[in-house]
């Protein structure tokens, strides 16, 4: 695993006010473009993966080798089912509350926003830019030639609240994740993220 | 996490908004940042010196700073009005650190935005992020008080990650202290800053 590089807290607390300064000039949908374009753009900077087997991948993911956990730990739950136990953006917030105080209701409302226009799966605003690399950076790697696919299932803010898709899509998601919905939550109470990763089964002809 | 995100949101702004909009947004955040510490006041020198060195005060939340109090700064009726203080690490260390072993190079956009600053503003910003982080010192100055005379803050010097070496000759004329001497300090820490009575210099006028 690469050496693990601490950022400074004043660094990330001015990233968050970035953004606020964003949604001040161009209100709360140019806070959440901004958001996702950057995630995007950071995505398309890291470099592309192959992998043989699924169980590879799995293995490199988990032991931090992979782009896709070069900023979080990740552990597999099951074959599909991946948690994230630390929300890599805890330490910022933390940090916000503590120099600053509350948060800026704009990151409410970009949150909002982000889960009615884009798919409702933020508990906080820095979800979006996490789920959005997370959506980019898969297309980046290929396992025996199929690109791994992501989808979110559950994100859980500082707060306690914790972001679900809509019944119907949660059921298909936990169905193919091969997990219940009560494993679910008990996967959400000790982790900050649950989903999925997998690759399109070859269609049979 | 969100402090990569730096890199590729000034190179999303840089096309959006150009890179002079890019260096409003740093230094509107910087005052933001600064503003929403709060004030401070401290009886004395001495006491504003400690809080330096224990890490208390607004202007030490960026990290470590050595305080030179060898390097006091006085007046022409040699009164005490400030002291050198030197920054051990960049806060932006760490995260470039980060980005060019995760990610790889550090985008353009970073040069270009800090060149646009040196240009039209003032030549001090050896990364795009010396723009807010500047900008961050200055106003945080202003929210505090020593001997209930407000402070305000002076950039002197700083090193990028390159070794590359700015230094504002304006502000050493002001406290009257060698471009020789800053350079040595340099060599332990990343940037260098005075603060001083506002409105005062170790010369004969008083500058308003």
């Amino acid at each position: 695993m690469a050496e693990n590089i601490e950022s400074n807290p004043f660094v990330d607390v001015s990233v968050f006010l970035f953004f606020e300064d964003i949604s001040d000039k161009q209100g709360v949908e140019g806070f959440t473009n901004y958001m996702v374009g950057q995630a995007e753009s950071l995505a398309k900077s890291v470099p592309e993966e192959e992998y043989e087997t699924w169980d590879d991948f799995a293995k490199a993911v988990a032991s931090g080798e992979s782009v896709f956990s070069s900023f979080e730990s990740i552990e597999q739950i099951s074959k599909y089912g991946f948690v994230t136990n630390i929300c890599p953006f805890s330490k910022a917030i933390r940090e916000y509350i503590k120099r600053i105080g509350n948060f800026n209701p704009v990151h409410v409302e970009a949150t909002d926003h982000y889960n009615h226009t884009i798919q409702p799966s933020a508990a906080h605003s820095a979800c979006m830019m996490h789920q959005t690399y997370r959506k980019e950076v898969a297309k980046r790697i290929k396992i025996d030639g199929k690109p791994l696919q992501y989808a979110q299932i559950g994100a859980k803010a500082y707060t306690g609240e914790i972001a679900l898709p809509p019944e119907s899509w949660k059921k298909v998601l936990l169905e193919k994740a091969g997990i219940s919905e009560t494993q679910g939550f008990m996967e959400m109470r000790e982790n900050s993220c649950l989903y999925l990763l997998y690759v399109e089964e070859r269609s049979s002809r | 996490m969100m402090d990569i995100a730096i890199y590729s949101l000034v190179d999303d702004m840089v096309s959006k908004a150009g890179t002079e909009g890019v260096v409003e947004y740093w230094l509107r955040v910087g005052e933001s940042y600064a503003e929403r510490m709060g004030k401070e006041a401290y009886v004395g020198w001495p006491a504003f010196n400690v809080a330096m060195k224990e890490g208390r005060t607004s202007l030490t939340v960026e990290g470590e700073v050595n305080v030179l109090t060898d390097l006091a700064i006085i007046d022409k009726d040699g009164d005490v009005i400030g002291y050198v203080y030197a920054l051990k690490t960049c806060p932006m260390a760490p995260t470039m650190r980060r980005y060019i072993s995760r990610i790889g190079p550090i985008p353009d956009s970073d040069t270009d935005v800090a060149d646009s600053y040196n240009n039209r503003i003032r030549d001090s910003a050896v990364s795009n992020y010396c723009i807010t982080h500047q900008r961050f010192r200055e106003i945080a100055a202003n929210n505090v008080t020593v001997a209930k005379q407000a402070l305000e803050c002076l950039q002197l010097a700083n090193k990028g990650m390159t070794g590359d070496v700015k230094m504002v000759p304006e502000n050493l004329a002001r406290i009257n202290v060698d471009e020789r001497h800053i350079k040595s300090i340099l060599r332990s820490a990343s940037c260098v800053f005075a603060i001083i009575v506002k409105g005062k210099s170790a010369g004969e006028e008083v500058v308003d």
